[in-house]
C-alpha cells in the first residue's frame, strides 16, 4: 500500500461520517462483507478515517441491555470488512429525504433532456433499458408513489432547438470541424451567413448557446441555437481553438447603456421579465425600471409591445430618441402595402 | 463517549424502541453516553437530535401521557426510516452518479447517493463535457415534488394571496421552475413560478382532482389563456423568421412557396397575441380576422 499523500485529504465532519456509515452498514451486510478499498471508493470515505470509524466507533454500538446479541460486531481481516448483528436497526438503508430524492430526480431529468434533444431516433425517455430511466422510476417509487407508470413529476427543458441541430453541433465539436450557419441576429434584426469554429454548447437559463470563433467578425461569438436556421458541418478542420477552461460570459454586466421606463401597473411584469437592473415602486402601483440596453432592436420591441403602458423617462444619449416612433412606422408600412 | 459513537447509539436506541421514549429514559438506556449534569445533557441531546434530523433521520415526537407531568417522547418508526424497500442495480447507481457529476444544481445533487448504496464507480465511462449551467433549487421544490408523488394538496402564498393547489408536475423552463397543477381555489389548471411563492408549503390533505396534463411551460402559448372568447387568428411570418416562429407558436404552420409561413392560432388573450406578433417587428403581420388586424394597426398608429 502506498502511504497517504502528505496533504491532509478532505476531512469529513461528524455528520458526514454518520450519514455515510448509515449507508455503509446495510451495504456491507447485504454484500456479506466487502473490501475496505471498495467501501472507501464507493462511499467517498477516506480509507484511514473509515478504518478508524469501523474499529473504534461502530464496533460495540448497541442497545440496552448491551448483551452480546444486541451489539454490532465488526471484523476486519486482510482488508475485508464483515459486520454482524446489525440486522435490527441498520440492516436496511435509510430512505432518502424528500429533498435528496428531488435533487437526484432533477439531475437525472436534466441529463435525459440533454440526451433527448439529440434527435427523435435517440429518444431515451421510454426506454426501459436505460439505467437512468429505471433509476428515476425507482426514486419516485421510494418517495411513495403508487407506482403508476408514465407520470413524470419533474421535467426539465434545457432549451428549444430543432431536434437535429444540437446533435449536429455536438458532432462538429467532437470532430473539430468548421460549420456554416444561417443565423438570425435578434439584436440587429438581420439574417447572416457565418463560418464558425464551434467550441462548446451551454444551456443557460433554459436556452441553448453555442460558443465559437466567428470567421465573419474574426472574434469569439455566442449564438442562440434556436436562431440557427440552417447548419452545415463542413470537412474543414477548425482553425481557432478557444480556451475550454474559461467560463464563457453570458451576462449583461458589461453593457453600460441604460434606459429608464415608467411601467403602468398592468405592465409591471416587464420589469422581471426583461431583468430590470433597478426598480422603484411608486404609490400608484406603477414602477420605474432601469434596463441594460443590449441592442436598440431589443428596446424597440419592448417599447412597441408595451405601447401606452410604457413611458421612457430617461435614455442614454447613444440611443435613438425617436426609436419607438420609427419602429412603429416601419411596422405600419407592412400593414399598408 | 465520542460524538459519532453517541449518534450511532442514539439512532440504534431510537430505532429499537417499541414505544416512544422520553429523553431521560434514553439517557438511562444509553449508559455513559451523556453527561450526568442535567442541563448539559439536555443541550447535548438537543444538538444530537438536530444533527440526526439534518442528515435525514426521521425522529418522531409524541407526547408521553404515561409520565407525570407528560413530556416529549422520541422514536424512529421503522416505516419512516427504511420506507419502501427499493433496491438500485449497479448500473442504475452509476447512471445517477454520472448525472450528479454532469449537472450542477444549486446546493448540490448527489447527497442522497451514499444512502442508496454508494456511488457505484462510473469508471470507464468517458465523462461528457458539462453542457449545462447551474440550475436553481428552491427549498419548496422538494415539498412540491413529494406532494405530486404522494397525491397531496398543498397551500402556499403566491403574490400575496394564499393558494391551495394539487401539484402534478414541476417543470424547469427558461431558467425558472414552474409548478403545474390544479388550483383548488379557482377550480382550474394553473402554473405557478416556484420562486414567486413565499412562506412555507403546507400540507392541505389528500388531492381529489384527477391528474391532468396541465399547461406545458415548454410550449406555453400565452394567448391561449384568458377570459375572452376564443378566436382563430392567422399570422404571416417571413421565411427567415419562420423557424423559430413555428417553434415558439408550437404549430407547424402552412408553408408558402416563398418560404414564409402562415400560423393558425387559437386566441383568448389578444394582448398576449399582440406581444407575440410585434416581437417579429416588420417580419410578421396578422392576416385575419380583419378587426384584429385593425386593432394592431391602431396600436402602432398611436405610437408612430
Amino acid at each position: 500500500m502506498t502511504s497517504a499523500p502528505a496533504a491532509n485529504p478532505t476531512k469529513l465532519s461528524v455528520a458526514e461520517r454518520m450519514a455515510r456509515l448509515l449507508g455503509v452498514v446495510p451495504w456491507v451486510v447485504e454484500q456479506g462483507g466487502a473490501h475496505l478499498d471498495d467501501i472507501a471508493a464507493r462511499f467517498d470515505y477516506p480509507r484511514d478515517q473509515l478504518l478508524e470509524d469501523l474499529e473504534q466507533r461502530l464496533f460495540f454500538v448497541g442497545v440496552h441491555p448491551f448483551t452480546p446479541d444486541t451489539l454490532i460486531n465488526v471484523f476486519i481481516e486482510d482488508g475485508i470488512v464483515d459486520i454482524q448483528y446489525a440486522a435490527d436497526w441498520f440492516s436496511r438503508p435509510m430512505q432518502l429525504s424528500e429533498e435528496e430524492a428531488t435533487r437526484l430526480l432533477a439531475a437525472g431529468r436534466t441529463v435525459l433532456d440533454m440526451a433527448q434533444v439529440s434527435g427523435p431516433a435517440e429518444r431515451v425517455d421510454d426506454d426501459e433499458a436505460n439505467p437512468l430511466v429505471r433509476a428515476l422510476a425507482k426514486l419516485t417509487l421510494s418517495m411513495g408513489s403508487g407506482g403508476e407508470g408514465g407520470v413524470e413529476h419533474i421535467d426539465v427543458c434545457l432549451g428549444h432547438a430543432p431536434s437535429d441541430t444540437l446533435g449536429e453541433l455536438r458532432r462538429a465539436i467532437g470532430l473539430q470541424r468548421r460549420i456554416e450557419i444561417e443565423y438570425y441576429s435578434f439584436g440587429r434584426d438581420a439574417m447572416t451567413s457565418r463560418a464558425v469554429d464551434p467550441a462548446r454548447l451551454l444551456s443557460h437559463d433554459g436556452v441553448w448557446y453555442l460558443f465559437g470563433w466567428c470567421h465573419r467578425v474574426g472574434a469569439e461569438r455566442v449564438f442562440r441555437v434556436e436562431r440557427i436556421r440552417a447548419l452545415t458541418v463542413t470537412d474543414a478542420p477548425i482553425e481557432v481553438e478557444l480556451d475550454a477552461g474559461e467560463e464563457p460570459a453570458l451576462g449583461m454586466a458589461d453593457i453600460d447603456r441604460t434606459v429608464t421606463i415608467r411601467l403602468a401597473p398592468e405592465a409591471v411584469w416587464a420589469a422581471d421579465y426583461h431583468g430590470a437592473r433597478q426598480r422603484d415602486e411608486r404609490p400608484d402601483g406603477s414602477v420605474d425600471a432601469a434596463f441594460a440596453v443590449a441592442s436598440e432592436s431589443w428596446l424597440a420591441r419592448v417599447l412597441v409591445q408595451l405601447g401606452p403602458q410604457a413611458e421612457v423617462l430617461a435614455c442614454d444619449p447613444g440611443i435613438d430618441a425617436d426609436l419607438r416612433a420609427a419602429t412603429a412606422g416601419r411596422m405600419l408600412a407592412r400593414y399598408r402595402r | 463517549m465520542d460524538k459519532l459513537e453517541r449518534l450511532l447509539n442514539l439512532t440504534a436506541a431510537l430505532r429499537n424502541a417499541t414505544q416512544p421514549l422520553s429523553a431521560g429514559e434514553l439517557r438511562a438506556r444509553m449508559a455513559g453516553a451523556y453527561s450526568e449534569d442535567l442541563a448539559a445533557f439536555r443541550r447535548m441531546f438537543e444538538r444530537d437530535k438536530a444533527d440526526l434530523r439534518a442528515i435525514g433521520v426521521p425522529i418522531e415526537v409524541t407526547t408521553l401521557y404515561r409520565l407525570d407531568p407528560p413530556v416529549d417522547g422520541y422514536r424512529i418508526p421503522a416505516g419512516a426510516y427504511a420506507g419502501r424497500d427499493v433496491r438500485f442495480e449497479p448500473d442504475e447507481l452509476a447512471a445517477l452518479h454520472l448525472a450528479t457529476n454532469l449537472v450542477r444544481l444549486e446546493g448540490g445533487a448527489g447527497a442522497g447517493l451514499a444512502r442508496l448504496g454508494g456511488a457505484a464507480s462510473a469508471d470507464g465511462v468517458p465523462a461528457p463535457v458539462a453542457e449545462v449551467d447551474e440550475l436553481p433549487f428552491h427549498d419548496s421544490l422538494a415539498k412540491l415534488v413529494a406532494a405530486a408523488v404522494g397525491r397531496r394538496a398543498v397551500s402556499f402564498l403566491y403574490r400575496g394571496t394564499e393558494r391551495q393547489v394539487e401539484p402534478w408536475r414541476l417543470s424547469f423552463h427558461r431558467g425558472h421552475w414552474y409548478l403545474v397543477g390544479w388550483d383548488a381555489g379557482r377550480q382550474e389548471e394553473r402554473q405557478f413560478r416556484v420562486d414567486r411563492s413565499s412562506g412555507p408549503v403546507a400540507d392541505a390533505g389528500p388531492a381529489g382532482h384527477p391528474v391532468g396534463e396541465g399547461p406545458d411551460p415548454r410550449t406555453v402559448k400565452p394567448w391561449e389563456f384568458g377570459a375572452g372568447e376564443q378566436v382563430e387568428v392567422r399570422v404571416l411570418v417571413d421565411a427567415d423568421q419562420s423557424g423559430w416562429a413555428c417553434h415558439r407558436a408550437g404549430v407547424d404552420g402552412e408553408r408558402r412557396p416563398d418560404g414564409s409561413v402562415v400560423l393558425t392560432l387559437q386566441v383568448r388573450d389578444r394582448a398576449a397575441l399582440r406581444t407575440f406578433v410585434l416581437d417579429f417587428l416588420d417580419h410578421a403581420e396578422v392576416l385575419e380576422p380583419e378587426w384584429l388586424r385593425d386593432e394592431i394597426v391602431s396600436w402602432l398608429e398611436a405610437q408612430s
